[in-house]
């Protein structure tokens, strides 16, 4: 089975340590970004590394425990979105598998189509949870596209379309940087660019 | 060793003494006839009428009502205005304001909308207000769910705080050295670097030791592991879970019958 080999592919004693560490990156960068007012989250930068250095997977797994953690520590409210989360961790992991993590600019093409991914995940959970609405800054971009006509769905789509890429592209050049200093993981070859095929 | 942060409030009473499990099935069920019910008040009269009273029955009503309302505030007073402000279709205004009219629909689709989500937020809260999160991953660990699961959950649990002090020890250090973290937006992008480098390298140091610390003490081993914690259980509160299970499977079945034959 190829596709169970993949996933097994992922999961080592290393990937199985390095996970948590990577959930506390997660929420403890979450932290001070939002202690220091930016506006991104750079909420994923954990999940975006092991995706890279471990794989798909790893990378979906730890994007799904990451929301679970948050919810279960600091806001119940976290849940609902870790679908985003995962797919966040799954693209990043095959963005990595096809050499997207080889160079900076690379990643920045790695960076939007998570940044893709992750809009067109959030923007279901949202119209139909929240009613389009989130107590987030981007709310009023969503609010703006409502008054002048277009539907919700479209709203919510365009608005995550058009601030999702900034916080991602962000948030894989930071892991990016991180993952330089990283080889004992199981796709090391995804970051260490060809020379070392 | 650091405190760990979590809900939990460590207190006798029959809610904290219920097995995790039960407690999980009670939070789902609940948060499904929220969601799946028709019933514009049914959400809110769950809120008050099962969970205000449960927590109050687990000795933590105070401050289930402390946390929810700081959690969901915020939200809430942005749902209400937004939304009452920018519904779609709202035809019946109630009154208006400069350019804008607060349509009827809006404050509905409002008051629904923050209802589901106070019951869903509220249950979670009951749950982790009265259960300590390595309890309930032993609870699933022993119920089948993978060991390596409850230890990345548990792990990571241990892990934040350390890392949040280390965090605190960095921006101290970086502080010292003069690095400036207010200011306008481009001074803060900068300092950015500078605190989030150190802490993301220091931890990945640590991940090697831990592969080995577990490595050592044969937890890949595919063989059964025991416990040292036992989470008590009874038949009654099986039959209970079982009972709230059916609950939501047949609000599932409802709302999708009616949806069906409204189609019709």
């Amino acid at each position: 089975m190829k596709l169970i080999d993949s996933i097994k592919r992922d999961f080592n004693t290393m990937t199985l340590v390095m996970i948590p560490v990577a959930i506390a990156i997660n929420v403890v960068i979450g932290q001070i970004v939002s202690l220091l007012k930016l506006p991104v989250y750079l909420d994923s930068i954990g999940t975006v590394l092991v995706a890279a250095i471990c794989g798909p997977w790893a990378g979906a797994l730890t994007g799904t425990l990451s929301n679970i953690i948050w919810g279960l520590l600091i806001d119940p409210n976290a849940f609902p979105w870790f679908p985003v989360a995962l797919v966040i961790g799954f693209v990043a992991g095959w963005c990595a598998v096809g050499g997207l993590f080889r160079a900076w600019w690379k990643v920045i093409i790695a960076g939007i189509l998570v940044s893709l991914a992750a809009a067109a995940i959030s923007s279901p959970i949202q119209v139909y949870l929240y009613g389009g609405i989130t107590a987030s800054g981007s709310s009023f971009i969503t609010a703006f596209l409502l008054q002048s006509g277009r539907d919700l769905m479209t709203a919510v789509l365009s608005t995550n379309f058009l601030v999702e890429p900034i916080d991602k592209i962000a948030t894989c050049l930071l892991a990016f940087v991180s993952a330089r200093y990283l080889a004992r993981f199981p796709r090391p070859e995804n970051i260490m660019g060809s020379s070392s095929r | 060793m650091p405190e760990r942060m979590s809900f939990f409030i460590p207190r006798e009473s029959r809610i904290h003494s219920l097995n995790p499990l039960t407690k999980l099935t009670l939070a789902f069920s609940l948060i499904i006839i929220a969601f799946f019910c028709p019933g514009l008040f049914l959400p809110i009269t769950i809120n008050f009428l099962v969970l205000v009273p449960l927590s109050f029955l687990g000795k933590v009503g105070k401050e289930f009502i402390q946390t929810s309302i700081r959690l969901l505030l915020p939200l809430f007073a942005f749902l209400f205005v937004m939304q009452s402000l920018f519904y779609p279709g709202g035809k019946t205004e109630l009154f208006g304001i400069w350019i804008f009219s607060v349509t009827s629909e809006g404050v509905v689709f409002a008051f629904r909308t923050a209802t589901r989500i106070l019951v869903m937020v509220s249950s979670f809260l009951l749950l982790l207000l009265t259960t300590h999160p390595s309890a309930l991953m032993s609870d699933l660990a022993r119920r089948g769910v993978p060991a390596s699961l409850s230890f990345i959950i548990t792990s990571t649990l241990q892990i934040i705080p350390q890392m949040q002090a280390k965090a605190a020890t960095i921006q101290d250090a970086q502080r010292s050295r003069g690095l400036d973290t207010g200011g306008n937006l481009i001074n803060r992008i900068r300092s950015l670097l500078p605190l989030v480098g150190p802490l993301v390298f220091s931890s990945l140091v640590d991940v090697e030791e831990r592969a080995i610390a577990i490595e050592a003490r044969a937890f890949t081993l595919p063989v059964e592991k025991t416990s040292l914690v036992e989470i008590p259980d009874s038949p009654a509160e099986a039959i209970l879970r079982w009972f709230l299970a059916a609950v939501a499977i047949i609000t599932i079945g409802y709302r999708i019958w009616l949806s069906l034959s409204s189609r019709i």
